[in-house]
């Protein structure tokens, strides 16, 4: 999956660029962040402005980097377009995730971790 | 004429001169065709694209006054909606008819002939669905702000043929046909997620957090029906959703190169509305209907909540804004996913939740037969959607508390109440979920309702008496009178005025008529025209010949057991063997005819279909009977079908075991058209016969409650009847003796058997002694002219309470508080 990644914050924040997350590019994105987590970098910014559809497996790997991060970091998601959070707020994944309307808010919540 | 100017003449414009002109353009510009090379067809489609653009303005100035009032809005779901035709409804409630009519003929165009292009929209089975797209007239014309939710099936109920007597199903692809009519809205569709499992997590804080993941997505893509009142002034729509895979095909399978592979997950998506299913075959355990139920559900939520949310922050208001109606049990999913959305996506808490879900469903019960009380494994619920299994679960748990509060100790009633049948197989009753999750229990005649209520769900009425009540079906007259019986519309219009189009008891001013010669001779006049009408038809699909002056007893509805077509073929039987057997001439000559579709896997029906065909053969080549009788059995039938049979007939056979019919409204319809009813003390029936009076009508056989009595104490023996009354008997030897089936020895021993050593479980034969003996009366009576038109006229008169206008008005009020939302400006013609 093509990302944009740049550090902020003392954080990561991650740019999807591509608009579908789903069963293609899933599996490596979840790698990629998962490479990251394992080698320290625990706070990190998702940033969904590019997405337009997140489908279960696009977000069995979201759930699972976070699991990986643990309590020791945190990762956190804004930029969320209305039909996209629907899908969230399917999943539940509202109550287990902070989400934020940009990227500054974002940043700003990892900061302190 | 201004290019702006121009266009509002064309697409707006009501006189002659405009419809000309549109019809014109469209033919040109819309099916790419030249006037000199028009085609009835391709007429057809002009002519439905010009009134489309007339509904257009009327449809968003409708949706535009709901939202300025903040309407309360009344959304009616429905696994069924048998539209049957629209041009012609259309055209009538614009007001437009006469007017196109002349237009069409000025350019040498004939309306009669291109209206009968257009093919029936078929997504339904029979009533249930036709009572749907009843209601939905009748809201529009209330100016009431409601809805309906389905499914656009691609393909519709099956097309019936018969080979050799036997029914021939053939795929029913509508919608080509129907594309002028409906209206896509990709950009309202909406995602819906299916399969997966529960993960059981824990929230920020620590709570218990159910989680649905690993669900697929189908996308449902809503298409929208113009539903316009009569008068013009409302245009309302029902919201039909295809579903559409989320992506084209599965781009890595693709790259794979294994093209095959690549859409298949495509088709099977879309599969999902694909085709409605025919009653009567056993859904439970289909995976496939589950989804489309959930389909159903689902997309109607996410648009209903999405436009509320338009203008409400919060739920609070929800109830006040929102009625859902499930027609029947097929929604029944709704308590299970508004629960769902609420507790899940919008964090309300489960008390609030419930609260507002029980204040927004209501749910009409449409059969007392217990085959017919959908129930679904919980096996198959877990792997479509585990997530509502467990919400099932939750209500389950809650409710069943709260009963053994209240009856403690009486675990039985525990057992009958819970929505979850233990045994053989653990199964969700969906009727009860759909009560327990309603605030409105309605049955749909009086004596259905009270059956309800002592019977199938007595268990719930002792809980909640005051939720349950009666809302006895309707029929719309704009459809079933204006559109179907142009001849008596117009009689009737000259009569007592047009008042009865929107206010049908005003018929009741017919009744001083009744007598009036003049006037019964109008009527018979009609009657007979519509008869010719029929025996065109008739001899152009079937080349069976009838003779409109004989009498037209129609037995015209779904084929199945309890509806007894049955018992007429015995008593056509009866006829012939009296005639060429007794040489007893009847009162008066006679013409049967049968109509309706068995479903594919109802080997009985079926059955009884060849039965008819058999019966056929014999009676209409024996030239001792041909001035007597006539049998047919028209194929096919569909509403516009019903649009033609039903003005023609004279008496109309509502024959069910008593008991069985929920409510009916083929009897309705036929009454509106003035046609006797033949019937048992069977669902609507008894509230007919009250409003018309028991003389104008042939009722006969056993009660519910005799019914229920005699099966109780074991007092019903077939074959004792069989022993005891020479008709029954010679009926069932000539059925033994193969005089039907010459050619096929032994085809109809099954229905002998069935009816003298299988307990005849509806009751032919206990009926049969008082049906022969009312149908002698029906020949007798109808042989007198004028006391006929009489009691026909008084049927007419009076049947006006049973228009869908008055039961929409009575769920309006009593159970979706909605009101009609007068202020709309009112359209010139009317």
């Amino acid at each position: 999956m093509q990302m944009d990644v740049t550090e902020m914050g003392g954080g990561l924040v991650v740019l999807p660029l591509e608009s579908r997350m789903d069963a293609t590019n899933s599996p490596d994105f979840k790698e990629r962040i998962l490479e990251w987590v394992r080698g320290g970098r625990k706070r990190i910014v998702l940033d969904l402005s590019r997405v337009t559809f997140i489908d279960s497996s696009g977000l069995s790997a979201i759930l699972s980097c976070l699991k990986a991060i643990g309590q020791e970091g945190d990762l956190v998601i804004c930029c969320v377009a209305d039909g996209l959070m629907s899908l969230f707020q399917l999943t539940r994944m509202t109550r287990i995730f902070r989400f934020y309307p940009n990227v500054k808010e974002a940043v700003a919540a990892i900061e302190g971790l | 004429m201004q290019a702006m100017e121009w266009d509002t003449h064309f697409r707006k414009g009501e006189t002659r001169s405009a419809l000309q002109e549109s019809v014109w353009w469209h033919l040109r510009y819309s099916t790419g065709k030249p006037w000199a090379e028009r085609s009835p067809r391709s007429l057809y489609l002009a002519l439905a694209y010009a009134v489309r653009d007339r509904l257009m303005d009327r449809l968003l100035e409708t949706e535009a006054h709901y939202e300025a009032l903040d309407a309360k809005r009344l959304y009616y779901l429905s696994i069924e909606f048998l539209i049957g035709r629209s041009l012609s409804n259309n055209l009538h409630n614009l007001g437009l008819y006469e007017t196109l009519h002349e237009a069409l003929k000025e350019m040498g165009v004939d309306l009669e002939e291109v209206k009968e292009q257009e093919n029936d929209a078929a997504l339904g089975n029979g009533g249930l669905g036709r009572l749907a797209a009843c209601f939905l007239d009748s809201l529009a014309t209330l100016d009431m702000p409601g809805f309906g939710y389905g499914i656009h099936y691609e393909y519709g109920l099956f097309r019936q043929g018969i080979d050799d007597g036997y029914q021939k199903e053939k795929l029913d692809h509508w919608l080509a046909e129907a594309m002028p009519l409906q209206m896509e809205r990709p950009d309202q569709s909406c995602l819906i997620p299916l399969y997966g499992r529960v993960a059981h997590e824990r929230d920020l804080q620590g709570n218990y957090n159910p989680m649905w993941l690993d669900w697929k997505v189908v996308v449902g893509v809503p298409y929208d029906i113009p539903i316009v009142g009569y008068g013009g002034r409302t245009v309302n729509y029902l919201r039909l959703y295809a579903a559409r895979s989320s992506s084209e095909l599965d781009i890595q399978i693709f790259n794979e190169g294994d093209y095959v592979r690549a859409v298949e997950q495509k088709i099977a998506v879309e599969n999902i509305s694909k085709i409605l299913y025919p009653s009567d075959t056993v859904q439970t355990g289909r995976e496939l209907r589950l989804v489309q139920e959930y389909f159903l559900v689902a997309c109607a939520l996410r648009d209903i909540i999405r436009r509320y949310r338009k203008s409400h922050k919060d739920f609070d208001a929800f109830p006040d804004k929102v009625a859902i109606q499930l027609n029947d049990t097929h929604p029944a999913l709704t308590v299970a996913e508004l629960m769902r959305m609420l507790v899940d996506e919008y964090a309300v808490d489960w008390d609030r939740a419930w609260d507002i879900t029980q204040r927004v469903c209501g749910y009409t019960n449409h059969t007392l037969l217990p085959e017919a009380l959908e129930k679904w494994p919980v096996s198959l619920l877990e792997r479509v959607l585990p997530r509502h299994l467990q919400i099932v679960y939750e209500i389950n748990h809650r409710f069943l508390e709260e009963i053994s509060v209240l009856w403690p100790g009486d675990t039985d009633r525990l057992r009958r109440m819970s929505l979850i049948e233990e045994e053989p197989e653990k199964q969700v009753r969906m009727a009860h979920l759909a009560i327990v999750g309603s605030h409105s229990i309605n049955g749909v005649s009086a004596l259905h309702t009270e059956l309800l209520k002592k019977t199938v769900v007595r268990d719930f009425h002792e809980r909640w008496p005051g939720r349950f009540n009666n809302k006895t079906n309707g029929i719309t007259q704009r459809r079933w009178l204006l559109t179907a019986n142009p001849s008596l519309a117009e009689l009737l219009g000259r009569t007592v005025g047009m008042d009865w189009v929107t206010q049908l008891t005003t018929l009741r001013g017919l009744e001083s008529m009744a007598g009036d010669p003049d006037f019964q001779r109008d009527f018979l006049d009609v009657k007979h025209r519509n008869k010719e009408r029929l025996a065109d038809m008739v001899m152009d699909t079937t080349r069976v010949r009838l003779d409109p002056g004989t009498l037209f007893d129609i037995h015209a509805k779904r084929i199945h057991e309890y509806k007894r077509q049955l018992l007429k073929v015995m008593h056509i039987i009866h006829e012939y063997l009296t005639l060429v057997e007794d040489g007893r001439t009847p009162p008066t000559p006679r013409s049967f005819l049968f109509a309706g579709k068995a479903a594919p896997g109802y080997w009985a029906a079926k059955q009884i279909i060849k039965l008819i065909h058999s019966v056929a053969d014999v009676v209409n080549r024996d030239r001792r009977v041909k001035d007597w009788l006539r049998v047919v059995f028209i194929p096919d039938y569909r509403v516009s079908l019903a649009e033609r049979i039903i003005p023609a007939a004279d008496v109309n056979e509502q024959i069910s075991m008593a008991g069985t019919e929920a409510s009916g409204t083929g009897n309705m319809k036929f009454v509106l058209n003035g046609s006797l009813i033949v019937g048992t003390l069977d669902g609507a029936n008894i509230e007919i016969l009250e409003a018309v009076g028991r003389e104008n009508a042939y009722i006969f056989g056993l009660t519910a409650d005799e019914i229920t009595t005699l099966r109780r104490e074991d007092r019903y023996h077939p074959r004792e009847v069989y022993q005891g009354h020479d008709g029954v008997r010679r009926v069932m030897d000539a059925l033994l003796e193969n005089r039907f089936s010459p050619s096929d020895p032994g085809l109809f021993r099954w229905i002998v058997n069935a009816l003298l050593d299988g307990g005849d479980h509806y009751m032919h034969l206990a009926d049969f002694p008082s049906y022969i003996e009312i149908q002698d009366r029906v020949a007798r009576d109808f042989a007198d002219t004028s006391g006929w038109a009489c009691k026909a006229i008084l049927n007419v008169a009076r049947v006006g309470w049973f228009s869908s206008d008055r039961t929409i008005e009575a769920y309006a009020g009593e159970v979706w508080k909605i009101q009609g939302t007068s202020s709309r400006k009112e359209v010139a013609a009317f």
